[in-house]
Order: structure tokens, then sequence, then C-alpha cells
């Protein structure tokens, strides 16, 4: 298992991010309620810095003219065109077969790390 | 090589009253008497066409105004034409651009039943909308309730031009209402920058008929965008809509930006659970007629395929005005499969005829 230690627990407080360099890869390492997860910072529309983007929750499936905050602190949107992403699955809001990268992450003795597997040709 | 014959059901065709007395029967005592003075308060854009707006050669040879006379509509464009079924849409739908919910409302009822008296059952061609104001739309909804389970009443048509984008609450009732009863809702330009109407471009009022005519489109994408966006197709699921005589050629435009800003901007319509030309396909048809010309015929084929608009355009003529489309002179560049579904499979299955 290909494991890189990035930063440690308290450079990431709950509801932050860093975006960190592995080798040729950018990636955003963010902190939702207390639980850490790792993107590529690169959105599959057009590879702008995904992770840049706003954090925040969204609105959630529902009926007409209702309104349901959900899943604060776990959307991306892309700085670029506003694309909204799941941190946790990768996934998009408007289509889950668009999916930003992501990576496993482990926490060791205070520090953050990824899992990495062989770097593909897209990043 | 004998030419196949192909079955047509056209989807637009104005059926007119003699004169505006024709109704006075069919009035309420107390609104009779601003009838015969004043008219059916259906106002006039106020755009002057240099060769007016019914055909001249339309005139019936007993006189009165063009589509006046059912058995001069039948053999001038039933006959003629080999048409199998025309919606008779009149033009009533107009009077919702006056300023009175009550007047308007009721003047639109009197349409209705003096059509099914002196129009449906008079040749077997004949299938009947029912004309509603969008002025009060609970009023609207008891006139669908009222006419609606006529048999030969195949859908409900209003204007296209109106006061808000018809996508917006203030209208769910109609659409609940034509839900209720099995109906297709249709709009129809013709009154657009007239009286309690919005302005009949984006940009303000243009100067001629030329440009109030070629802007009509814009009427049809803001209200076509708005059902999607309000989701009045997740709230009414087995509603249809019907956008007539607004143009074709505009829809692979409109679909492709609106589900571009979907993307990212979906969380401002949560109640969306598809991409909005998805809705669009599965709920909204498009009627023919002016049908686009450009230069090399087969280019607006290439368009249809673009966005499979062979399960959604109806072949509509606008007898008898002066726009009008003959079904054998149009679209010859159409393979012939897409013309059978086009002319008649399509209106077949959503009127139920």
């Amino acid at each position: 298992m290909n494991v890189q230690f990035v930063a440690a627990v308290e450079e990431i407080p709950e509801g932050q991010r860093k975006i960190v360099q592995v080798g040729k890869r950018s990636v955003g390492i963010f902190n939702i309620r207390g639980k850490y997860y790792a993107l590529l910072n690169y959105c599959p529309h057009y590879g702008a810095e995904l992770c840049k983007g706003l954090v925040s929750g969204t609105t959630m499936e529902s009926h007409v003219y209702e309104f349901i905050y959900g899943k604060d602190q776990e959307i991306i949107r892309c700085p670029w065109h506003g694309w909204e992403f799941d941190i946790k699955t990768g996934c998009s809001l408007f289509d889950e077969q668009v999916k930003a990268k992501r990576f496993e992450v482990i926490v060791q003795d205070g520090q953050i790390g990824l899992i990495l597997g062989a770097q593909s040709k897209r990043e | 090589m004998t030419k196949q014959p192909i079955n047509i059901i056209d989807c637009d065709v104005h059926n007119s009253l003699r004169s505006h007395m024709d109704l006075v029967p069919y009035m309420p005592d107390a609104m009779k008497r601003r009838l015969i003075e004043s008219g059916t308060g259906a106002l006039y854009s106020g755009y002057y066409s240099p060769v007016g707006v019914p055909r001249k050669d339309a005139t019936p040879p007993g006189g009165g105004p063009a589509g006046s006379d059912p058995g001069f509509l039948v053999e001038q464009l039933i006959d003629q034409h080999r048409i199998d079924y025309c919606l008779l849409t009149g033009s009533m739908y107009d009077a919702s651009s006056g300023h009175d919910a009550d007047y308007a409302a009721a003047i639109i009822s009197a349409y209705n039943d003096f059509m099914l008296d002196h129009w449906i059952g008079k040749h077997h061609s004949f299938k009947g909308t029912i004309a509603v104001s969008t002025l009060d739309p609970h009023l609207a909804a008891r006139e669908i309730d009222r006419m609606g389970p006529h048999p030969d009443m195949v859908a409900v048509i209003m204007s296209s031009a109106a006061r808000m984008p018809y996508g917006q609450r203030f209208y769910h009732p109609i659409y609940e209402a034509a839900e209720r009863q099995g109906l297709p809702v249709m709009i129809h330009p013709g009154t657009e920058g007239a009286g309690s109407t919005n302005g009949p471009t984006a940009a303000g009022y243009p100067s001629y008929y030329l440009e109030w005519h070629t802007c009509l489109s814009q009427n049809f994408m803001a209200h076509l965008v708005s059902l999607v966006c309000e989701g009045v197709f997740e709230k009414y699921p087995n509603l249809k809509f019907v956008l007539v005589e607004g143009g074709v050629a505009w829809l692979p435009h409109l679909m492709w930006r609106l589900d571009k800003n979907y993307k990212a901007l979906r969380a401002q319509v949560p109640w969306l659970k598809k991409l909005p030309s998805q809705y669009i396909r599965e709920h909204c048809y498009l009627t023919t007629q002016p049908i686009e010309e450009p230069e090399r015929p087969g280019d607006l084929i290439t368009l249809f395929n673009m966005i499979d608009a062979e399960n959604m355009l109806l072949f509509s003529s606008d007898y008898p005005h002066w726009d009008f489309d003959d079904p054998h002179a149009i679209l010859k560049a159409m393979p012939a499969e897409m013309k059978r579904k086009i002319y008649y499979e399509n209106a077949k299955q959503l009127f139920k005829l």
C-alpha cells in the first residue's frame, strides 16, 4: 500500500481544507466533522483547480418549491462553472457518472496519509 | 412513381366568429350590453401587417371573415389538402390580453359554447380545443372542468402573450385541471405586447410587424424555461404542453444552454430530478408552422435529428392565416418515417384521436 503522509491533523481543523502537492498531483484534503476526505484538485469538466472552490451544503432532492438544506460542509463547487461535487464520494450532483477522483485517507499518529494508486494519464 | 398518400392531423386551424354578435346568446345577461357595444375585448398587438393576417383567398364566397364558414373551411383546407383531423384553435384565447378577468372568462366560455354548437359535429375532421383566459387561473380551471368531459374537446388552448412566465405558481390551477381532464395545454401567439401582456420582445417594442413576428420565439423560449425550472412537470407528471406557432429551430440551443446552466445551478431548483432537456423531450411538443426555411432544406432535418425532434413535432398549417404551410409543399427533404410521426402519429397519440 502506497501511503503518503501529507499533513498533521492540527493543520486542517473541522470545516477547513488544505491543498497539498504529492509528486505531480495536487490534492485537496477536507475535514468534514472530524473525518478526512481527499479529492484530486482537478475538475473532470475543464481541469480547473476544483479544491479551491466554495465548500458548503446544498439543497437536497425535494418537492416543488420545497428547499431542504443538507450535506453541510460536504459539497465543493468548482471555481469554474460552479458544478457541485460530493466531497465524500467525488460524484457530481447532476450526474453520478461525472466524478472527481477521490483518494482514501488514513490517520496515523496525528498524521494524515493518502493512499495512492498508480498515477493515471488524466492526472 | 405515385406518391404514397400520407395521413395528416393539422394542429392549428383558426375557425372564426362571423362577428362578435355570434356570442351574444351565450353571454351572461349582465355582460351582454358590453359585448354588443364593445366587442370581445381581445386586443390587437398594434403591429401593422402589410399583407393582413387572413389569407386573401380564404374569404368565404358567402361573405364573412376567413375561417367563419365551416363548409368553406372543409372545402379549402380539409378536402383540398387531404387532412384527416384538424384542431380548431380559434383565436378567443386572445381575450387574456385584456384587463378584466371576469369579462375575459365569460367571453371565452361563450365562445367555447358557440364552437360546440356551430362547429363540433359539423364535420368528422373537426376537433375542439377549450379556450381559457389566463387572467384568473381558477376560472380557467373551472372552464376546463366544464368543457373537458366533451369527447371532441381534445386540448386546452391559451395565449402565449402573458403577464408573467407560465411556469409560475399563479398558473398551476390550470395545469392541475388539464392533467385531471387528461388534456394537453397549448399556447398560441397573437396579442404579444397588447393590453395587460408584457412587451413582445425581450428588448422591448420593435417598430415593425416583421420584427414582432420573428421575435415571438423569444416569448416561447421564456415560457418553456419557466415551465421546466418551476417544476411544473414534476408537480403534474402527466401534463403535456404544446407550443404552437412559436418556431422550432431554436430548441437545440435552448436545451443545450439550459442543461449547461443546470449543471452549475441545480441547487436553485432541487425538485428537478433529471436534465431540463429531458423534461422537454418527455412533456413538450412544438407545432411546425411557420416552418423555418434554410437555404439547404436538409439542414433543418439535420437540426431535427440533433434533438430527437421527430417525437416532439406536430404538423400545423395555421389556415387561414397569411403564413399558412401547405403540408404537401413543405418539408420535402424529410424522411418518410419522420414525416409519418410529425404529420400524424404524434398528434394521434397526444390528442387520443
